[in-house]
């Protein structure tokens, strides 16, 4: 066996995955993360992993889990690749359990298993109520471990630019500026696998980390890497507002029993916990009696859209629900939910042991990504893979709880051994390529660098940030308006050309945060307008994307998967048919 | 209401690694709900100082500005914490903002705390498997030992309890209590025990767990309530014990 | 283990094995003294509470008592082993544990941490008190001290000062270094363990400091309150 160089570029939840994959069939990995690792996104993620192992006697099985995924995401995913995804989650969930997560447990010792949206099955392993982060861990663990054995390096606080492609258009390695002494060099490698998570930063105040950007996804857009499904956003029903960002309240706070309502008196002053039964308005479970408050997120932000900006029943006349666990017991709540209620504790000075929660929805995720084949993880351009949020294929045009975790481990364990698979059948290796191919990569970004150094104008990077956050935010999320996305574009494109006249307050090498994230926000403004476009393109209702003008889902014209290419400024695309050939569509209706 | 209300912050700041120290003071709007963050965001937005002068923005690190990350911690009013769950309305004014003063200096208020990872590696803090292959679940444990197992594993190597122990400095190897909490983690773990030698060793190595003196300003600071000095106690305990019979009967 | 190199951007040119530590002296040594502080010296310590008590019964008792105790076989290797070398080590290992930390009571001034501050002083004053007392009680005596050469000694206001300054410091340091080894020892690990050991801890140091206070009063105002025990 040849050993081949796979490069990492995110050392999140698919990232470490695909790192731990590597390693261990004895093939050299350099991680690149511009946090250290066990500060990735992914402890954010709170609620759990789903996995149909059937320990509480319910008739679960893969295939139902199967069934849900599809249904919740409205039809919209490429099957065979989620069905095989929902097959391994039991035994992702042992290995993770092997690596020493600590997932709650039943009196005898088992996992336990509690409920998540979308589903009506205990189907969710957790970890208290901070899962994300115990898998994180674990999975940092290994990777340390292979680190410690000299088989992985890690490059931490070094930020991807670019790849780097030779004349045939392979991928023959990557380009990274290092965000301490902001030198830019370029790194060979056979493959590269792409696990740079989510683009939350694009909407401002997102529950996503300020890592967040979706920077690399959009840099190797503009590269030549195809982008799928890039309109459908997820808005978590239950977030709390905040000035810097949105703080989840998981939806395992409802599969633990959490109630959302509001008054049913529009402005009703009173204290929530002195407003009798009978004069709250229980709507998710009034309107979807069977699901109740597990309907899928995109129903519930919907509902609660209605509630707030159609009914006018928000809590204090402001955009704001109750979420309210103050009926459960203490005792349940601190074992199963300690990590977030303590969320709610800190951040807003309450305790929702005794107060209902106030919360909105927030960006959450996004279920398009990077295009990639359905069953090597692999892109369009050869020698690029990517896993993990950043790419399409697993959550259609809506994702349920508690898979995301999945998807992300799933991805990664197959795009690791991909990589390899592909890296050892090079008829010549990264190394044998020759090195003007990546000094010419590496100094077209260091122009790039030096000319967002030496720009002069009076624009300020956190402005156009702000701007485009607001902008994403109002027109692009839950309710999408064909001219409202018109005029989005529009204001991204001034936003653009704003961004060519940004003058930097620092132009040092050393240290300078805000000089990349200037380069950053260029590339969220190029994936802005891709998001924005694809949104108006999609003359449907599915899933997460939402147009009142056309409120219902058309499959003749929009079973589709809006792949988009980008060639000179302009975005290319084309409409790939879904693969459905293991579950027939069916209406999507979480009522009865 | 509350118009024109400000907020001062002022913050030392360095250049780089060798770069003289300066402080500087800023006014920016107050708004609601408001943490430590949000204010280092409007200063990147308007990076004057007080006193009108041009400046640059101000470095730090933070990521989830949950808590639940550990990249944001800097020394807040004189005490090290996570800068996320800082609120301003629970500050006294002025707000003053420091590096955190046991790591190396990266950039303002960015330290390098790359040693409680490179620790880790020495202290072996992972539990070894065989294979990502499917071989079956793992072992069963127990409630109540999860629940303990869990509240340790909550670790965000923030490295507030090193910052406040005043047993880790440039003086001393010490490890800190961080890392102690995950040898107690691991050995606690079935499949991490059978390997609670090769830690116990370890933590009795240069800075290991004979360093710690109970001032016991780790178990205080530590955002996540995590019982540190009873994990520092516990390691204590098993070293020795490993230490003392590791020995006789080996 | 910590690295206290300046921050770098530079990364090895290949991923590098790292081993796992391996024991050092240093635990060996630092068991040690915290041993020592209890067995041989806090044992002795004890002892000598106890036969200088004899000072309450009466003056014939006590010199009986240190008669007993100097002419006892093997003398000068018994004191060496048992009190001298233990005591100087532990002074000195301890004066180089405290320049190990960096005091930080001013920022963080939570209870413990004074504890720990007040541990290195009071060891310190200990030292040099138990040096002081060494040298005026065993060497200017040349081993054969009475009744009368401590009361003597205690007839200097400044003195008594310095031995009530001295057997204070000493008792908190045993009280609070019983806790400290019942902590680096793992004797008590959960939180409420370590509380209790603080209480039992704190008990006996005051025990300590009282009855050496008493000692010392017996000294000072020929006060021998067990003397009917003799009648």
């Amino acid at each position: 066996m040849n050993p081949t160089r796979v490069i990492l570029i995110g050392g999140g939840l698919a990232g470490l995955m695909a790192t731990i994959r590597v390693a261990e069939l004895g093939h050299k990995v350099d991680l690149f993360s511009v946090v250290p690792v066990r500060r990735s996104h992914s402890v954010c993620a709170q609620g759990g992993i789903n996995a149909a192992k059937n320990l509480k006697g319910e008739g679960d099985s893969t295939w139902k889990h199967f069934d849900d995924t599809v249904y919740g995401g409205d039809f919209l995913q490429n099957q065979p690749q989620v069905k095989g995804m929902c097959e391994a989650a039991p035994g992702i969930v042992d290995l993770l359990d092997r690596m020493g997560v600590t997932f709650n447990r039943t009196a005898e010792g088992l996992l336990d298993f509690r409920r998540f949206g979308g589903t009506l099955y205990h189907r969710t392993a957790f970890a208290g109520a901070t899962t994300g982060q115990q898998l994180l861990y674990a999975l940092d663990e290994q990777v340390r471990r292979f680190e410690s054995e000299g088989k992985v390096r890690k490059l931490e606080s070094w930020m991807f630019v670019s790849a780097v492609l030779d004349e045939g258009g392979v991928c023959r390695g990557v380009c990274a500026v290092n965000l301490r002494s902001g030198e830019v060099r370029a790194f060979p490698a056979d493959a590269v696998i792409v696990a740079t998570g989510g683009i939350g930063a694009i909407f401002r105040q997102s529950t996503n980390s300020v890592a967040c950007t979706g920077s690399a996804q959009s840099a190797l857009l503009q590269q030549g890497v195809h982008y799928a499904n890039a309109e459908m956003i997820q808005v978590h029903p239950t977030a709390i507002p905040g000035e810097d960002k949105c703080r989840l309240i998981s939806e395992s706070v409802r599969g633990e029993g959490g109630r959302v309502w509001v008054p049913k008196t529009p402005g009703d002053k009173r204290d929530p916990r002195t407003i009798p039964e009978a004069e709250r308005f229980y709507f998710l479970e009034e309107w979807y009696p069977k699901y109740g408050n597990l309907v899928p997120r995109d129903v519930a932000t919907r509902a609660i859209h209605k509630v707030v900006h159609e009914q006018g029943l928000g809590v204090d006349g402001k955009p704001m629900v109750y979420l309210d666990v103050t009926h459960l017991p203490r005792q349940m709540l601190d074992v199963k939910l300690g990590g977030v209620l303590e969320i709610y504790e800190k951040f807003v000075g309450l305790d929702p042991r005794d107060h209902p929660m106030k919360v909105f929805p927030a960006q959450h995720y996004t279920m398009g990504g990077l295009w990639v084949d359905n069953e090597r993880q692999a892109t369009n351009v050869p020698g690029i893979f990517a896993a993990g949020e950043c790419e399409y294929q697993y959550h259609g045009a809506n994702r349920l709880g508690a898979n995301s975790l999945l998807s992300c481990l799933y991805g990664g364990m197959v795009a690791g051994p991909a990589a390899v698979n592909y890296a050892q059948n090079l008829e010549t290796s990264a190394e044998a390529v020759s090195s003007e191919v990546f000094e010419r990569e590496r100094k077209r970004q260091e122009e790039i660098y030096d000319k967002l150094r030496s720009q002069e104008g009076s624009e300020n990077p956190i402005t156009i940030w702000k701007e485009m956050g607001e902008t994403m935010t109002r027109h692009v999320t839950v309710t999408r308006y064909n001219k409202d996305l018109v005029a989005a574009d529009a204001k991204l494109a001034e936003l653009q050309e704003r961004y060519q006249h940004i003058n930097l307050a620092d132009t040092a090498r050393w240290g300078n945060q805000s000089l990349h994230f200037t380069r950053e926000l260029g590339n969220m403004l190029v994936l802005a307008r891709l998001i924005t476009q694809s949104a108006a393109l999609r003359n449907e209702s599915r899933g997460a994307h939402y147009k009142p003008e056309f409120p219902e889902r058309d499959d003749e014209n929009w079973l589709r998967t809006t792949r988009a290419s980008y060639e000179n400024g302009e975005f290319k695309f084309q409409l790939d048919p879904v693969d459905t050939s293991l579950i027939p569509p069916r209406k999507r209706s979480y009522k009865s | 209401m509350a118009e024109g209300k400000t907020i001062i912050v002022k913050i030392k700041r360095q250049a780089g690694p060798k770069e003289p120290v300066r402080w500087e003071e800023f006014e920016i709007p107050w708004r609601p709900n408001m943490n430590v963050i949000a204010c280092l965001i409007e200063i990147a937005q308007n990076p004057v100082t007080r006193d009108g002068r041009k400046t640059t923005p101000v470095s730090y690190e933070a990521n989830c500005l949950e808590e639940v990350c550990g990249a944001c911690a800097m020394v807040i009013n004189g005490r090290s914490r996570q800068a996320c769950s800082a609120l301003v309305d629970h500050l006294e004014q002025p707000i003053r903002l420091e590096p955190m003063s046991k790591f190396p200096i990266v950039r303002d208020l960015a330290v390098d705390r790359s040693v409680m990872f490179e620790n880790a590696k020495r202290l072996r803090c992972w539990v070894p498997i065989d294979g990502t292959y499917a071989i079956g679940p793992g072992p069963r444990i127990s409630p109540e030992r999860q629940q303990v197992a869990y509240a340790l594993s909550r670790c965000i190597f923030c490295g507030n309890c090193l910052e406040v122990c005043p047993k880790v400095n440039e003086s001393s190897d010490f490890v800190g209590a961080a890392l102690l909490n995950q040898v107690r983690l691991f050995n606690m773990h079935p499949t991490g025990a059978m390997h609670a030698h090769e830690r116990l060793q370890a933590v009795r190595g240069v800075g290991g767990v004979q360093d710690c003196d109970n001032a016991q300003n780790c178990v205080k600071a530590c955002p996540k309530s995590i019982p540190l000095t009873e994990s520092n106690n516990d390691v204590n305990r098993q070293a020795l014990l490993d230490a003392i019979f590791g020995w006789m009967f080996r | 283990m910590s690295s206290k190199a300046a921050a770098t951007a530079e990364i090895p040119a290949e991923a590098t094995t790292v081993p796992a530590s391996q024991p050092a002296t240093s635990y060996f040594w630092d068991k040690v003294h915290s041993l020592s502080g209890i067995i041989p010296i806090g044992a002795f310590l004890l002892e000598h509470f106890w036969s200088n008590s004899y000072a309450l019964v009466s003056v014939e008792r006590y010199n009986q008592a240190s008669y007993d105790l100097q002419t006892i076989p093997w003398r000068v290797p018994v004191e060496a082993i048992f009190i001298w070398i233990p005591l100087l080590f532990h002074g000195f290992y301890g004066i180089y544990i405290w320049s190990k930390g960096k005091v930080n009571v001013g920022r963080y001034g939570y209870g413990a941490n004074w504890m720990y501050v007040l541990q290195r002083w009071t060891g310190l004053v200990a030292f040099l008190f138990i040096g002081w007392h060494v040298y005026m009680e065993r060497f200017l005596t040349q081993g054969r001290s009475t009744y009368f050469d401590v009361a003597m000694t205690l007839s200097n206001p400044l003195y008594v000062a310095f031995y009530v300054i001295g057997i204070l410091a000493v008792s908190f340091h045993f009280g609070n270094g019983l806790w400290q080894f019942s902590n680096k020892w793992g004797l008590t690990v959960g939180r409420d363990a370590q509380r209790k050991a603080a209480w039992i801890a704190g008990g006996i140091g005051l025990l300590f400091a009282v009855v050496g206070l008493l000692i010392v009063f017996s000294f000072v105002f020929q006060w021998h309150p067990f003397q009917f025990y003799t009648q």
